[in-house]
């Protein structure tokens, strides 16, 4: 029974070619949009989930009162693992220092490679399970070992053995490598870990002990907790554990912050990472949801286009159901029919879409700067297939075949059945449905390059126009740097030259224990700070509203401050030229100036109280360089290349533009505008695909009329305007309940950004206009096709 | 008795009046009979075919078939009724297009979920009986209106049912092909199936054994 079903469905797809080709390559392009959209939220919700112990695993987060609110983050001080061993040590299997990923110079004889990593204490071998090919897990005890990754193994080494052999970390630095472990996951929080360094070693050298307390939070520490242990329990256990030291110590500063401890478990790292005062609210978990749901509703769409064509078919095939029903078929016995014609038309659809997704693969992963393969060998996969087929072929059938099955077998073989208002009805309602979400879609597109482009064109105030950076990573360099100052600018493409501690596009160091004339005591505060040497403000064009700059005449400008206009409304300065600020320990210092407002951190974001500071030594990070407008860049990163070639001779010389680092802020955005506008387009196609098909039989259906219209006089143009109506005033719906949908989703998108486009109405208009369009033009085919057509032909065939 | 027809009513509600296409119909069928329904366009003839077949319901009166209450049974006990007793023969052949003529004739088989050697015997016996065993890999649409119908004939006898319905099985036929239909009724009857046709031709009405006439949906 069940093969000649499928043999007449067969035969039904071979003999309708252009049907079974919409109605195929609609379901096709879903099922492969839906493919690949499911393997990119599978690669989110397995992210760190290949480590054995993930979950178990949790990173030490850190909340704070800073200027009236909490925020949290990961940076903590070095005391805190030693503390959390002690006194809660019965919990925890693993605590683990760590520094944050570094990227450093590794140089073994003449192979010289910048490899990323961190340097934690030797617990983390055992905690992250790492598969060691050689040496062994506890090696990083001792204080002079390094364990490497494979990859780095081979770049260092190539065919060697490594083990025992010494690399030199930056200039001065030899550990001695004691294991090469197995690169760890590509989708996973560690994995840029391509070496790790002991962190006693670090510790030592550095320092730390002597120079670090309760108030530097420059470290992270991981934690795993003992197997089978209450994750959340020991997270509210240890909430205090810096804020008892700080009672002990007596430290206000920090006091005020009161500092509470908290475990950020490992499976939510990745999507849920946003903290709002100091709870995991969310974070990527939004953009899970978002594309999960553009998965589902493309499906839909795909779905509803087999429903409508089926159904706008079942004229024909209403013969078919009574000739059954006549001969014996039971309800049950059509539905079963019909549903596994359907079910054959998904799997032909469903191989189809494979191949695209494999063919689209490629283009996705770059949209989507993953590495997503499919997963051939993985049984979970088939599983989920098995699942999505059926979902498919369920949805798309259910429908036509328990419409189909339920004509009277009487009323269609005597051919008096027209075509059920109802299911017109429906068909019409499904459009409608299909061109909301296309349009939303397109709304979302427009909106989400609107507000890229809106913060682009965002004035910040300063210019990075010309601007070129060098990274010093190398303490010999920065006591070098007046002289290779003067180098620099013997050249007459060179502008000028100052060094820094953090760039233009990104300043993200804070400081607080400032105090001022008129603090509040209880005020926590926090402001961002710049330290640069003479002649920064003025490379970048900064705007001096009040006061002066920094300038190399007044030796006191050692202990001068600058402050931006925020920072003087925020310390409500009514006269801040020539106030006296207490910096901690750092001694008094003197408002020299205050300086225009300057888009310093995300171009999204406001703009933050800051602190300019001249400096000169430690601390500097970058040495920033001026390119003259109007001259050769070729030549000047020629000659600034030779100059740091002379003093830096064991490091490669790497350069970066500012302009490079502030795109960057808009990868994220412009990653996302583009993956919905893939999909919108996506959406758009199979909703034409839809409209094309059903135009035709709206078109064939309405023959005779047309060739009785056209005898009575009718014109080209009026006939083409009546079949064209109905489709129209159908996405004209469509528009009514998209745009305030519309509105809705993306105001609430763009209150995540402090500096945002306002949502106008061209966008909604524009909206429109593209659907309609793309209306007009997919059904003017078929219905100027049908409007041209000889009367007498189309009437004679009825 | 084969069928027993009391007081059947049939109607349409159409603008606020009953139309009524049945007007208390009454007709006692026995079996071995051959009766010929005749009467002008819309004198309610297919309808009656139909109730008869079961196909359609009727709103008044009662239908018994070899003693079960037909006005009285589910969509499923119908089916199961008729799909046993009853065949049907259409003026359109209503052959499926996409079936071969082999596949046409299983058809029927199927839905009774016979087992596939008894069905390829039955099927084997009827291309035989009705010499159409060089068509049987063709679809409808390769074959004549004849063809068509011997196939639609023999698709309605493979179940062995007690009842043929025929709706003017020979209207869309030349006279000739019309002819030899004719008499194959002929011979089944003899062979002892029960038919009742449709019929607009006094010729082919005076193959039966007996006529009945219907006119707005009366009997006359």
């Amino acid at each position: 029974m069940f093969k000649t079903y499928v043999k007449a469905a067969w035969r039904n797809l071979i003999n309708k070619k252009w049907h079974s080709l919409l109605n195929i390559g609609g379901l096709a392009i879903g099922m492969a949009a839906t493919l690949l959209i499911g393997m990119w939220v599978y690669d989110e919700l397995s992210y760190n989930t290949q480590f054995k112990n993930h979950s178990t695993i949790a990173q030490v987060m850190q909340s704070q009162n800073l200027s009236d609110e909490i925020s949290t983050s990961s940076n903590v001080s070095w005391l805190l693992a030693p503390e959390l061993r002690n006194t809660y040590g019965d919990h925890f299997k693993h605590v683990v220092t760590a520094t944050f990923n570094q990227n450093i110079l590794f140089t073994v004889g003449d192979t010289q490679v910048r490899r990323r990593g961190n340097f934690m204490e030797a617990g983390v071998a055992d905690m992250l399970s790492l598969n060691m090919l050689l040496g062994d897990k506890d090696a990083l005890q001792d204080p002079n070992s390094i364990l490497i990754s494979k990859s780095t193994a081979e770049i260092l080494f190539g065919d060697e053995n490594p083990l025992e052999k010494d690399i030199q970390l930056g200039s001065r630095t030899f550990l001695k490598v004691a294991g090469v472990y197995e690169d760890l996951p590509e989708n996973s929080s560690f994995s840029n870990l391509t070496y790790i360094g002991s962190w006693k070693f670090l510790f030592d050298a550095q320092g730390y002990e002597e120079r670090l307390g309760w108030g530097n939070n420059w470290f992270q520490t991981f934690v795993q907790v003992q197997d089978g242990a209450d994750m959340a329990a020991v997270s509210a256990l240890i909430k205090d554990a810096k804020l008892d030291q700080i009672r002990i110590e007596d430290n206000p500063y920090i006091l005020n912050n009161k500092p509470a401890i908290q475990l950020h478990p490992m499976k939510k790292w990745r999507l849920y990472s946003k903290f709002e005062n100091g709870i995991a609210v969310g974070g990527r978990i939004d953009r899970v949801w978002l594309l999960g749901v553009i998965g589902f509703f493309i499906l839909l769409l795909a779905c509803i286009n087999f429903m409508n064509l089926s159904t706008a078919r079942s004229l024909k095939r209403a013969k078919e159901v009574g000739i059954r029903k006549t001969i014996g078929s039971i309800k049950r016995q059509l539905v079963l029919q019909f549903l596994s014609e359907s079910f054959l038309i998904v799997i032909v659809a469903f191989t189809i879409s494979m191949i695209l997704a494999l063919a689209g693969l490629s283009v996705f992963n770059e949209l989507t700067n993953k590495s997503i393969q499919i997963p051939w060998a993985d049984p979970l996969f088939w599983f989920a297939i098995v699942i999505f087929i059926a979902l498919t072929g369920f949805i798309s059938g259910s429908y036509p075949a328990f419409y189909l099955s339920s004509f009277n077998p009487a009323n269609v073989l005597k051919g008096t059945i027209t075509s059920k208002q109802g299911a017109s009805r429906l068909r019409k309602a499904l459009v409608v449905v299909q061109f909301t979400i296309s349009i939303m879609l397109i709304i979302g597109t427009i909106s989400i390059f609107r507000q890229v482009q809106h913060a682009k064109n965002r004035p910040l105030g300063y210019n990075k126009e010309g601007m070129l950076y060098v990274s010093m990573n190398n303490s010999d360099l920065i006591s070098k740097f007046e002289a290779i100052r003067e180098e620099l600018l013997t050249s007459p493409s060179i502008k000028d030259v100052a060094a820094s501690d953090v760039l233009a596009t990104g300043t993200f160091t804070t400081n607080s224990g400032f105090t001022w004339k008129g603090k509040d005591p209880n005020f926590s505060d926090e402001f961002n700070t710049l330290r640069a040497t003479h002649g920064y403000g003025d490379m970048i064009d900064w705007e001096i509203k009040e006061g002066r700059d920094f300038s190399r005449e007044f030796k006191s400008d050692s202990l001068a401050f600058i402050l931006n206009e925020t920072a003087v409304t925020y310390m409500g300065l009514e006269e801040p030229i020539g106030e006296y600020i207490q910096w901690g320990d750092n001694g008094k210092y003197k408002v020299i100036g205050v300086a225009k407002d300057m888009v310093t951190r995300s171009p999204y974001g406001s703009v933050a109280p800051m602190i300019f500071v001249l400096h000169y030594g430690n601390f500097l990070n970058f040495i920033n360089i001026k390119i003259k407008a109007n001259s050769n860049t070729q030549n000047a990163i020629a000659h600034i290349q030779g100059v740091f070639e002379k003093y830096n001779p064991q490091t490669p010389f790497s350069y970066s533009f500012l302009d490079e680092d502030f795109a960057e802020y808009f990868e994220e955005e412009v990653r996302t505008g583009k993956l919905v506008s893939f999909f919108a387009i996506l959406a758009i196609l199979i909703s034409c695909l839809g409209i094309f098909g059903l135009s035709a039989f709206v078109v064939e259906q309405r023959t005779k009329e047309i060739g009785v219209r056209k005898i009575l006089g009718a014109s080209v143009f009026s006939l083409w305007k009546m079949l064209s109506k109905d489709f129209l005033i159908l996405v004209g719906i469509s528009s009514g309940i998209a745009v305030p949908l519309g509105y809705h989703y993306m105001n609430q998108w763009i209150q995540d950004y402090t500096y945002s486009a306002t949502l106008s109405w061209w966008i909604f208009a524009a909206a429109i206009c593209i659907a309609l369009t793309i209306t007009i033009l997919t059904i003017s085919f078929q219905t100027i096709k049908a409007s041209i057509v000889n009367p007498v032909k189309s009437l004679r065939a009825e | 008795m084969l069928l027993q027809l009391n007081n059947i009513y049939k109607w349409v509600n159409s603008g606020g009046q009953r139309v009524f296409l049945l007007k208390d119909i009454n007709l006692n069928v026995n079996e071995g009979e051959f009766i010929s329904v005749m009467g002008p366009s819309g004198s309610g003839k297919s309808t009656l075919l139909n109730v008869i077949g079961m196909l359609d319901g009727f709103d008044e009166g009662e239908y018994n078939f070899l003693d079960e209450s037909v006005h009285n049974l589910k969509e499923k006990h119908r089916a199961t009724l008729y799909k046993q007793y009853i065949g049907f023969v259409f003026q359109a052949y209503h052959l499926i297009d996409e079936l071969t003529v082999y596949e046409n004739l299983e058809m029927p088989l199927l839905y009774k979920k016979m087992k596939g050697t008894e069905r390829k015997a039955l099927v084997a016996d009827a291309l035989d009986r009705f010499n159409i065993v060089g068509k049987k890999d063709l679809f409808p649409t390769q074959l004549s209106g004849g063809q068509q119908q011997l196939v639609g004939i023999a698709r309605a006898l493979i179940t062995n049912p007690k009842l043929i319905l025929a709706d003017e099985p020979t209207g869309n036929l030349n006279s000739k092909q019309g002819e030899e239909i004719m008499d194959l009724f002929k011979q089944l009857n003899q062979e002892g199936v029960t038919i009742i046709q449709v019929t607009h031709s006094e010729k082919n009405a005076a193959y039966g054994s007996r006529i009945v006439n219907l006119l707005d949906g009366r009997k006359v």
